[in-house]
Parts: C-alpha cells; structure tokens; sequence
C-alpha cells in the first residue's frame, strides 16, 4: 500500500521512546488516559448542509474536522442484457417484463458500483494526489464491498439513483485521516434521505414533493421502545496498528510513526438481531513508520568509538542483532496472521469496538 | 473543546424566531429531483389591512413614494344572526374550491381575509380558480384581502413531525383566526376606552375535522352552507356551491363504478414517452356525441374513440392520454347521427342504481355502426380506435345551456325542494350536466351559465353547479351573451385601469400644430395627399385609408395609409395587455365588442374625414403593368378627404362626369388593383367561397326584418388587394429586420387527404376531377367544377372546398422553416397582418416591429422575445377563431329570428349524406340544416344507403332517393331545438 504520509517530525531518540512505553503491558499511549481500545473524543453533528440529502460534520479534539455531504440523482441506467437466471420474457422497452420468484427482491444485484462517486478533499493536496485518490478508494470499496448500498440506489430497469458523496477535510491532515472520514461519511449516509417514489414499476420516476416523506437511504426499523434503529447500516473503517504484541486503536499521528503495521477494518452493522459486528473488507497500511530515520548506535558510530560498517549487508546484520537494545530501528516485514486475526476479532465480537463505534454513532442520530 | 455547530435555522434553535426554513422535493422539467430548502424571514409588520387597527398601519411597511397601501377590510363589516357585531371571513381552501361562484356575487361575501396558505393551495388546487381568486382580491368593491399569514411571526405554523401537510394548513388557517380575533379585540380596545362592536373573524370551512377542533379551541367556524342558509337569497347562493363534495359524501356507500380508473400520472407520462400511449386533445364530433377524435402527434389521421366507456369521463376540449384497441375493435368513422337527445332522453337524473354506463339504446346504436364497418371493408376503411386511460389537463370551462324539462320532477316555482335536474349544454359536444337546485321550477325555460365539478367513476353524467341564470331563452339579451360566454369573448366594460392609459385629452385631442412638438418627431407630413377610405356603410373603426397619383415618369405613386394604433397603446401597458387578451374585435348582428376602448377606435385612431390623424403609410411606386418598383414605410400625419362607403366609391367611379383629382386617384387605384388581382390569380391564389348573408335589421329595436347573401362590387376588391399588397411588403420588411421574431400569418397547404372525399364525391357524381398538387392546381379545377344547368353548383364546391382547408394561423417567424412561412390560399411566400390595428392585436404588433424596422423607434423587448410572441400568437389564434364562431353564431341566431313564424320554400343542394339523414344547404339564407329520415315520415322510414353513390333511396310512403349534390325544394320553417333550447330553422323536403 502506498505510503501514509510523509514522516512526523521525532527524532530516533523520541521514536525509540515512544515505541517502548506502548509496547509495554498495558501499553501507555501518547495521551496517557487512553486505554488501547479508546478514541480521540470527538464532536459530531448531522443535518448542517440543509441543501443536501445527508450530511454529518465530525471534529475531533486535536482539530480535524471533517465534513461529507451526501447528493442523490435520478440518473438513467443504461440497457444491460439481462441475467441468465432469470426469465424475462421480453425486454423491449416499456413492456412490462416477467419476473420469476424473486418479485419481492427485484433490486437485489442489480447495482452497479458506478452509481456512488466518492470525492475526497484534503487542503493542501491535488485531487489526484496519492492521499486522497488512496482514501477515496479505500472508502469507495468498504460501501461497495457488501453490495447494499448500491442495491438500495435501484430505481426501476431504466432509472437508479446516483450517489455522490462529497468528503472534505476542514483542516490540514494533523493525523491520519482515514478513520474520521469513514465515520463522517458513515453518519452522513445514515441520516441521508431520498425522496419518496410515487411512481411503479417501470414507469418514469416520480416522486412525492414533500420532504417529510422522503424514506431514509439506510431505511430503519421502529422498535417497539419507539426508537427507530437502522436495519443495516454503512460501513465505518476502523484504524487499528500494532505495536509489538499490543493492538492499538485509533492511533494518533506520532503513534502511527512507530507503528509495527497498521490495518484499516471496515466493518458493519450485524445483519439480523445478532450483536457484535460484520466484517466488510480489510487491508494492511503501509505504516508511515517504514520511512522514520534509523537511530545510529554508539557500536557504529566511529564518533563515539565504534565502527561504521563496510558494506550495507554489514550495517543490516548489526542493525538485526541490536533491533531489542533500545535504539530506533524502522520496523521491517508485514503482520503475523495471527495478529491479524486478534485484531479483526477484537473489532467483530460482541461488544467489540465495530459495534462499539457503530452503536456511538448511531447514538447521534437517535439522541 | 471550543465547538461551533454549522446549523443555522434548525428547529431547535429558539434564538432566532425569525427564522425558519421550508423543506420540499421538485422534480424539474429534465427529470432531475431536487430537495429545496427555502428560508422563510418571519416579520410583524405585515398589516391586518382592517381599518380599525392604527397599531398596523403605523407599524405597515411603507412603499418607495411613502406610503401604506390602503387597508381593505372595512370597519363596520355586514354582520349576520350569530355575529351581530359584524364579521370577517376566512374561508378554507375548500370553501373557495366549492364556492367561488358564490364569493364573486355582487351582492355579499365582502371583508373577506385570504391567508397565504389557503391561496396557495387554490393554485396548486386549479389554477384557473386561483386566477378568479385573485381578480377577487383586486375587486375594491368586495373586500378581499391576501394576508400573508406564512410570513407574519404571530401566525406562522412550523410543520410538527409526522403531521400531513393538510392538516398543518388547516392549523394554520385556524391560528390564523385565533391571532385576527385576538388582535381586532386589542386593536378596538386600543382606539377607545369604551366597549365598541368588535367585529368576529370567522373560519369558513367544510372540514369536520378542522370544525371540531376549531370549536374545542373556541375559534369561531361555520360551514359554507350553514353561512349561506344564513343570508337573504340562500336558495338561489346555495346551487352555486359546488357538488362534487357533496356528492362524494352521499355516494360514497355505492360501489357500483361505470367507468375504468385512471392510469397515474407517473405511468402516463411513460407510455407516451414510449410510444405507447398517446397525448392529444379529445374532440367529440359535432354529429354523433358518442364519437370522438383525438389527434396526436405520432400519426397523421386522428384516432377514434368510440362509445363513452372508451371516453371515459373526457369532455370535449380536455386535453387526454389514449391507448390503441386492438384491431379487431377498429372500425369506420360514424356515417350516422346521433344526438344524445334522442338517443338517452329518458335518463333520470336523481336515481344512480341499475344506471349502466351504455344504455341499450346506445349500445344497439354502436353495434350498427360496427356492423357498418365490417361490411364496407373496401370503402370506408376502418380506422385504428382508441381508449383514454387518463387525462393530462381538464380544460372545462362554463358552460350555458338550458335545463332540460322532463329531468324536472316539480315545476312549482313555490318549491324549494332541492331536486337534481340535467342542463343541456348548448355546445353538443358536451354531456349532459347533472345539477343540484332548489330553482329548478324559476330555471326551466332560461339560459343558465353552469360549471362541470366532477366527474366521478360511479357517476355517468358530469356533476355541476348552477352559476347564474342568463335570462329568458330567446330573448336577444340572454342569447347574445350566451353566445359571447359559449365563445369566451371578453365583454365587460374596460376596467379603469385601460381607461387611464388614454390621452387624458379624451375627443379633443388633436394632431400638435406646431411641427416641433415630439409627436412629429419622424413623421413625415402628408397631409396635402388626396386620401380617402372606403369602407362598409356605417363603419365607424377606420383601419385604411388610400391614395394614388401619377408620377412624372408615367409611374404611379399608390399610398396606403393605416391607423396609428401604436402610437396611442404602448406596449405592456394595461390597455396593451388588455387588447393582447381580447385579441380581436367581435362583431356581432347588432353589436360590436372592441379590442380597444370606443375612444380610441371610433375617435383617435379612426382615419376620420376631413381631420388631421396620425398614420402608419406605405408608398409603392407601381408601373402602369402594376409592377412594384419601390417599397417605402413612414410613419405620417394624413388629413382623409373622404369616407365612402363600397357603393358610394362605386358610383363615384362609374359617374364619367366627375374628373376630379380625387375621383381620378380610385379609378388609377381600381385600375392598378384588377392587374394586381388578376397576377394573384395567375400564381395560383385561391377564390374561395363561404355563405355569407347580410341580415338587416330594424334600426330602432335591431330586431331582424330581412336576410340578404352580401354583394360584392369592384371597390371591395380594389380595397382588398391593396391590403393584400401591404400586408405582403410589411412582412417582408419585417422579416429582413427581425428573422427570428417577426409576427407573421401562414395558411397551410392541405393534406391531400383532406380532398380525399371531395374529390371522389365530384368523380361519382359529376366525373369531375380535382386537382390538388398545387394551389394553382386547385384553383384550376375549381374553376372548371361548372354545371351548365346549375350556376350555383360552383359556388357550392368551393363551399365544400373551403372546409377542407386548414386555418390560417399566425406565428412567430423563428418557430418555423421559410418554406413554411406560405399563405396557400393567397399564393403568397410570405404574410402579416398589418391593415387593420384598430380591431386586430396582430396587426397592432406588427405596427410596433415596422416601426422600430425603420428606425422610428425602439423595439419593445417583449418584442424580441420568441417565446413571448409565441404565447401572444397561440392567444390570437385563438381569440381570432372564437370571434369568428361567435359571429357565425350570431347570424345564425338572427336567421333564425327574421324567420320566425315564416313558412317559405326555398331551393336548397344536398351537401351531406348519412345513412339516415343528409345536410341541405339553402343559398339564400346561407343555413344549412340537417334532415333526419324520421323527419320524412312516421314512423321512420327505411332506408338503403349506398356510400359509393352517395345515394340514399327512402323506401316506404316517401319513396324517393336524395343524392349528394342534387337540387331539392325545401320548406322552411322555424322551431326551437330541443337539445340546445336554440331557435333554428327547421327545414322539410317538399
């Protein structure tokens, strides 16, 4: 994966420091009263662009702030052969056509993941910078991966709807961005709404003018306590990095400068009245770690009486043997399975921090 | 944390009351949905407008010359039994959508106080309502009064969650009483000390809902109907209320249904955008009520639609979506007539049960008619027929008509038992009318005006009201304005707003003496030009005048002159915005209905003798062979020598012993117009012929003595063709400086199918052939439609020919090809109207492009607007085809008054045939009337129609056979038609 960002301005000395107090048991983070399962307090409002079909705001207490507007179009679809399995009897125009057994599900596979544009917006970055075209694509591929969403934007054989989810970032990048954008963009496709159709079948859309009505883009389900609970929700991508044997979530920048890898999480609601949390895709991140400065030990230094290796081979043989003497080596390598798998459970179990962070955000909507 | 929240007007946000936001959906033109969020500003000083309150005024947001618009609502408002201090209305949106025809009666209904709310939901309900509700609100006589009650903080509604829209309206409009109730207490009570007669704002509403909750707020409510029954006419106030709610309360337990559901909108617009459903306007046919055409754009031949099951519930004129039948449901046009008189005579009107939608008496009528089509295969081919599954846009209108006797079960005018009786339309077209009245004795042999409401899928006939009566049938009053109405000519007095716009100088206007006053500013001075007008006797609206002298080159120099209508109406004023609407001027036997006010075309504009006027000229220089070598357009003052009238220039001419200058001008004029005739002619312009009789009446009482077709002499000719020739140079000219906005006139050439049965009827009958690839063509072989035995036959095919043609119609030159621009009938590439200012909106238009073509001034920018002047033309066209119908009417009805009580023979052609009736054309009164077989002999006769021949042989006591074209004697006599209450001839085969 492509590098994160250029490297946070420690020194090796510092690095190694850092290193060592969240390697410990319990680890101690930068911000001292966080446990490694904590975020950054943040501030979040839904509803500020009035003009557009959703949208969230999403500040977090070091200053970033981020902003994602959700707009939904009637966009015409174009004609595509229809599938094997089903039986269409005729497929001119304007007949109607013959469904067999699946009537009730008539949107399932029928999105293409051309319908959500995503536009992502970094101060200080070209559009076709490697950090926003990365965070673009990371968010496009967690909404599209469990195939849901783009479903839901089915209209009828001839219209669908286009989504174009817009994310800016208010502030400069102060840390790794990819996690405030994916709960921003979460809580703005959560309270998005699309105007109520009118209109049946395969006939022009038409659609109630009234804004009440308009049906939510993630519909809900009305308990019976009266609080309306989405049925399915949008991704949200969890940020977690691992250093020595401890997880660590929600990194903030310089955590991430002595990070051994990183993993980007993105995980769902449950699908039926289960708890806990469904994984939708995964994906290691180049640590921004790999790219620090190596700390130079006394051993190989001729300053302080040591002696500089002859040949690069040489210094990565020494650099090896010191790696657990305290001076700051790069990590080097990928990420155990088995670390992998600790992660994605501590994510998806019950009361793990998918549902966790899922259940925070919702719980501004409903409040 | 330091946290600013985005959220501006968010309902939380109590800080700013002020403030407040509307949310809604619009789906544009393109297909795109939009979500709209549109701010609302709350103020307090929008005023109550009653002028009681002083807090209001003082407070009232002031215009830019510093003032308060006057307030409305009057201090000593009319009270009633329950409110004696007086009261203020404020009707619902439903009271309006039932009950406009009651708040327009001159006589109550005034202080009336319409919210926001209410009005724009009307609008959104019917915008022609909405239209009426506004002239409402400009009416200083009635009171009424548009309170902004959205946009005034005290009253303002914000949408609670989950509520409709409806019932937030109704909160609205109750808050709304609740806060002018309060305020008027505090308002008095701020003006004196002492407990003066405050008067109580009153809800009117048929809601039960919104009552209720009115009553448990203790806002004062009334129904329309308790309000009504309340005032002194209520019989009469109560049929004005519409029926449709009514009606829907009492049925609503029958589920008995004749006519299919609608298709939805959102289905419609679909299938037509598919191809397969198609839009187009529902016509019926003027012989058989249960056929009906409708043409769209997809195929050149109309569409049938047969039957009222296939019609469902569309009137005449609304514009609908149709379907195709199958095509063994085709079937051949009608060759039969069928008037719903005779056919449904005996429909009850009160009773709904065991109603079919089809009577069998229609039905067996249908069933003949499809037997007709499948054993004439060969000949009259069957046509594709559709159905309407849904309807675009109800254009019902008023309609006048007469209440049908045998519907009435009471005839006492002493009851006042509320009955449902039928009006019959006097349009044919239209259904029969079922009305609620408490006057069905009073209305029974009047002219009633009467609006369509509903038309329910349980119901078969239309539900409506009664809108007022127009007087007796007959009586030359209530007709002529039946006939105005049916029409749709505007025939009110001009309201004071288009007086103003008159030279405040009223009749003594003159034309400025003096050289440098602005009026003379580019007009050329032709006042030495001998000019006369010639036009029918008694004209008093001058439009033209002429005059031609010879040039020193052997050239003519021929002028003509028109009014200079533009410069007195400028454009988009209220005068001009008023004779953009009227469009025409409508003449009428005995009454003319002007376009602009009698000032103006009688007086100012009119190129009156022996005065000094402002026109508009055009100078040719004409070579002796009547070749133009120039072109010239002035705007100029003229002093006219004389106004003659058609046969006074005539005699004029043909008296050898007057050589005067003048004289000597119309005999160049006469000269110069016959060659021009006669090259239109050589190009291929068309001599049409049309019945036109002349009636003349007595000049006191105007009542009818006599009908004479009109005769033509030189002079009308020599008139004409230098129009013709004005008119031609005008478009001309301003086509070079506008080609995309000129307003020009276009005829059509016609389909060839239009010919299709002419030509085969003249080939049967006569072995004529009509030619039809050219108008020069047609014009050719009309000529040669000659038979020996019968002068008259030529006039009478090109009678026919006439109707074959498509009308002429003005257009905006940008909307179509050059090629298209041709007027067919007058073989010329290109066309305006320009002559005649005074009476046409057209001509009037053109004025103001000619003038800013040659510089004399500016172009109005409406001017320049396509889009405008294509609204401007479709209203003329309009306007123009009514004024004509109302005039056709009109003769008619005056025929058929100089004929009363007459029994005369006449000599008549047959023109039409059916299979059990045919059309006589009678010349000398310029009638035609329909002769049904059981108008032969009773009980109706056989008969064996042969359709290839046009032969139609009537057996029994009759015994004789009747043939297209053929020569009959006819008695005539006058009876009053049953199904339109109208006085007609009646006409018998002798």
């Amino acid at each position: 994966m492509a590098p994160v960002q250029a490297a946070v301005n420690l020194s090796p000395a510092e690095l190694s420091f850092l290193r060592s107090t969240l390697s410990q048991t319990p680890p101690i983070r930068l911000d001292y009263t966080k446990g490694p399962r904590d975020f950054r307090s943040m501030r979040a409002e839904y509803d500020v662009l009035p003009g557009a079909n959703g949208s969230a705001r999403i500040a977090l207490e070091d200053g970033t702030e981020a902003l994602v507007g959700v707009k939904a179009e009637v966009e015409q679809s174009h004609w595509r052969p229809p599938l094997e399995h089903r039986s269409i009897v005729s497929v001119t125009e304007g007949e109607r056509m013959v469904l067999d057994e699946e009537e009730s599900d008539e949107s399932n596979g029928k999105g293409k993941n051309s319908w959500v544009e995503m536009s992502v917006e970094i101060p200080g970055f070209r559009d076709d910078d490697a950090l926003p075209v990365f965070l673009a694509s990371m968010l496009t591929e967690s909404l599209l991966a469990s195939g849901e969403l783009k479903d839901r934007l089915y209209i009828n054989r001839r219209y669908h709807w286009k989504l174009y989810v817009d994310i800016l970032l208010l502030s400069p990048p102060l840390s790794y961005p990819l996690a405030l954008l994916s709960m921003t963009t979460h809580l703005a496709l959560l309270t998005a709404r699309l105007p109520a159709l009118t209109s049946e079948k395969d006939e022009d859309p038409h659609f109630n003018d009234d804004w009440d009505e308009s049906v939510p883009l993630y519909p809900k389900d009305n308990g019976k306590d009266g609080s309306t609970k989405p049925i399915d929700k949008p991704p949200v991508i969890v940020l977690a990095m691992a250093v020595g044997q401890n997880i660590i979530f929600d990194p903030c920048k310089e955590e991430l400068a002595v990070a051994d890898a990183v993993l980007a999480i993105a995980c769902t609601g449950p699908k039926s009245s289960s708890t806990g949390a469904r994984l939708v895709s995964i994906r290691t991140i180049d640590p921004p770690s790999h790219l620090t400065p190596p700390g130079v030990p006394n051993s190989m230094n001729s300053a302080t009486g040591g002696t500089v290796p002859t040949s690069s081979a040489d210094a990565l043989t020494q650099r090896e043997l010191l790696a657990n003497s305290g001076v700051w080596t790069p990590p080097r390598g990928g990420m155990r399975r088995g670390l992998v798998s600790q992660v994605t459970k501590m994510v998806v179990e019950d009361g793990g921090v998918g549902e966790e962070v899922i259940k925070a955000l919702q719980a501004i909507e409903v409040g | 944390m330091e946290y600013f929240s985005l959220k501006r007007s968010s309902a939380l946000n109590r800080g700013q009351p002020n403030l407040s936001s509307k949310v809604y959906v619009r789906s544009t033109r393109s297909g795109k949905v939009q979500k709209i969020v549109r701010e609302v500003y709350l103020r307090q000083d929008i005023p109550c407008s009653s002028t009681l309150c002083r807090a209001c005024f003082d407070n009232a947001p002031m215009d830019y010359t510093q003032k308060v618009a006057p307030f409305v609502l009057s201090d000593t408002p009319a009270g009633s039994k329950d409110y004696p201090n007086g009261l203020y209305l404020v009707p619902d949106t439903n009271a309006f959508l039932t009950g406009m025809d009651l708040f327009e009666t001159e006589t109550g209904f005034r202080d009336v106080v319409v919210l926001q709310t209410v009005l724009e939901e009307v609008k959104n309900r019917s915008l022609p309502l909405y239209h009426r509700l506004i002239a409402l609100t400009k009416n200083e006589g009635k009171r009424f009064y548009v309170f902004f009650n959205e946009f005034r903080q005290e009253t303002y509604v914000p949408r609670d969650a989950g509520e409709t829209i409806n019932d937030r309206n109704d909160r609205a409009v109750r808050k709304a009483v609740q806060w002018y109730n309060q305020h008027l207490v505090e308002a008095v009570a701020a003006k004196s000390k002492k407990a003066k007669r405050v008067p109580s704002v009153v809800m009117i509403s048929d809601d039960r809902d919104n009552l209720r909750k009115a009553k448990a707020d203790n806002i004062p409510a009334v129904t329309l109907s308790d309000y009504v029954s309340g005032l002194e006419n209520a019989d009469e106030l109560l049929d004005m209320i519409s029926a449709a709610q009514e009606q829907r309360e009492v049925r609503s337990k029958q589920a008995e249904v004749f006519y299919p559901e609608y298709y939805t909108m959102s289905k419609m617009t679909t299938g037509v955008k598919a191809g397969t459903m198609h839009q187009g306007i529902f016509n019926v046919s003027q012989y058989n009520y249960l056929e009906a055409s409708v043409h769209v754009p997809a195929f050149e031949k109309s569409l049938l639609i047969l039957g009222r099951e296939n019609g469902n519930r569309a009137v005449s004129g609304d514009v609908v979506v149709v379907e195709v039948l199958p095509q063994d449901q085709w079937k051949a046009p009608s060759t039969k007539i069928i008037e719903e008189e005779t056919v449904a005579k005996n429909d009850n009107p009160e009773t709904e049960g065991g109603e079919n939608i089809v009577t069998e008496r229609e039905r067996r009528a249908l069933q003949e008619e499809v037997k007709r089509a499948h054993d004439q295969s060969t000949e009259g081919k069957p046509q594709p027929t559709a159905r309407v599954v849904g309807i675009i846009k109800r254009n019902w209108r008023q309609y006048v008509g007469h209440i049908d006797r045998d519907s009435v079960k009471s005839t006492s005018k002493s009851s006042r038992q509320q009955q449902t009786v039928f009006l019959i339309p006097m349009d044919k077209r239209i259904p029969k009318i079922r009305i609620r009245t408490r006057q069905a004795g009073e209305l029974l042999g009047q002219r009633v005006l009467a609006t369509i409401d509903s038309w329910e899928r349980d119901s078969r006939y239309p539900v409506g009201h009664f809108v007022r009566s127009l007087g007796e049938l007959e009586s030359k009053g209530a007709e002529t304005e039946a006939l105005l109405l049916e029409w749709d000519v505007q025939y009110r007095p001009f309201p004071k707003t288009v007086l103003d716009c008159l030279p405040p100088e009223g009749h003594n206007w003159r034309v400025p003496a003096s050289l440098d006053d602005p009026g003379w500013r580019g007009r050329r001075d032709l006042r030495d030009l001998l000019v006369c007008s010639i036009d029918p006797p008694g004209c008093v609206d001058i439009d033209d005048a002429l005059h031609a002298r010879k040039l020193p080159n052997g050239n003519f120099e021929v002028g003509v002159h028109i009014a200079d209508v533009s410069h007195f109406v400028k454009p988009n004023n209220a005068m001009d915005k008023e004779a953009s609407q009227r469009g025409t001027t409508v003449y009428l036997v005995d009454k003319r209905i002007d376009m602009l006010p009698m000032l103006l075309g009688t007086d100012l504009c009119s190129l009156k003798p022996y005065v000094e006027r402002y026109a508009f000229s055009v100078i040719w220089e004409i070579t002796p062979d009547a070749d133009i070598v120039t072109a010239d357009f002035t705007k100029s003052v003229i002093r006219s020598r004389e106004a003659f009238s058609y046969e006074q220039a005539q005699i004029r001419i043909d008296d050898k012993s007057q050589q005067d200058d003048l004289t000597n001008g119309m005999r160049t004029l006469l000269m110069l117009s016959k060659k021009l005739k006669q090259k239109r002619m050589d190009a291929g312009a068309l001599n049409l012929a049309s019945p036109e009789v002349k009636v003349q009446t007595e000049s006191e009482t105007s009542d009818p003595i006599d009908v004479q077709t009109k005769k033509l002499l030189d002079t009308n000719s020599l008139v004409e063709e230098f129009m013709l020739l004005a008119n031609i140079s005008v478009a001309r000219k301003n086509y070079d400086a506008f080609p995309q906005t000129a307003l020009l006139r276009r005829h059509g050439a016609p389909p060839k199918t239009n010919f299709e049965e002419l030509g085969n009827q003249l080939k049967v009958k006569r072995g004529l052939e009509l030619r039809t690839d050219s108008s020069k063509a047609l014009a050719d072989s009309l000529d040669k439609c000659v038979d020996p035995k019968e002068p008259f036959f030529n006039t009478l095919v090109r009678i026919m020919a006439t109707r074959c043609m498509m009308s002429a119609e003005y257009f905006c030159s940008g909307t179509q090809a050059y090629p298209e621009f041709r007027h067919y009938g007058l073989a010329s590439e290109i066309y305006t109207h320009f002559t005649s200012p005074i009476r046409r909106y057209a001509d009037l238009e053109a004025h103001r492009q000619l003038a800013a073509a040659i510089e004399y001034e500016q172009l109005d920018p409406s001017l320049h607007s396509r889009h405008k002047l294509e609204a401007v033309c479709k209203n003329i066209n309009v306007r123009h085809r009514n004024a004509q119908m109302a005039g056709r009417a009109s003769i008619e009805y005056y025929v058929g008054q100089a004929l009363k009580g007459k029994d005369i023979q006449e000599e008549g052609f047959i023109m039409k045939i059916f299979s059990n009736g045919f059309v006589v054309f009678v010349p000398r009164f310029g009638i035609e009337s329909l002769i049904r077989l059981r108008d032969l002999a009773t009980p109706e006769p056989d008969a064996e129609f042969d359709a290839e021949n046009y032969v139609l042989k009537v057996k029994g006591d009759v015994n004789r056979s009747v043939e297209l074209f053929e020569k009959v004697t006819v008695r005539i006599t006058d009876l009053v038609e049953e199904s339109t209450g109208k006085r007609k001839v009646k006409l018998t085969l002798v």
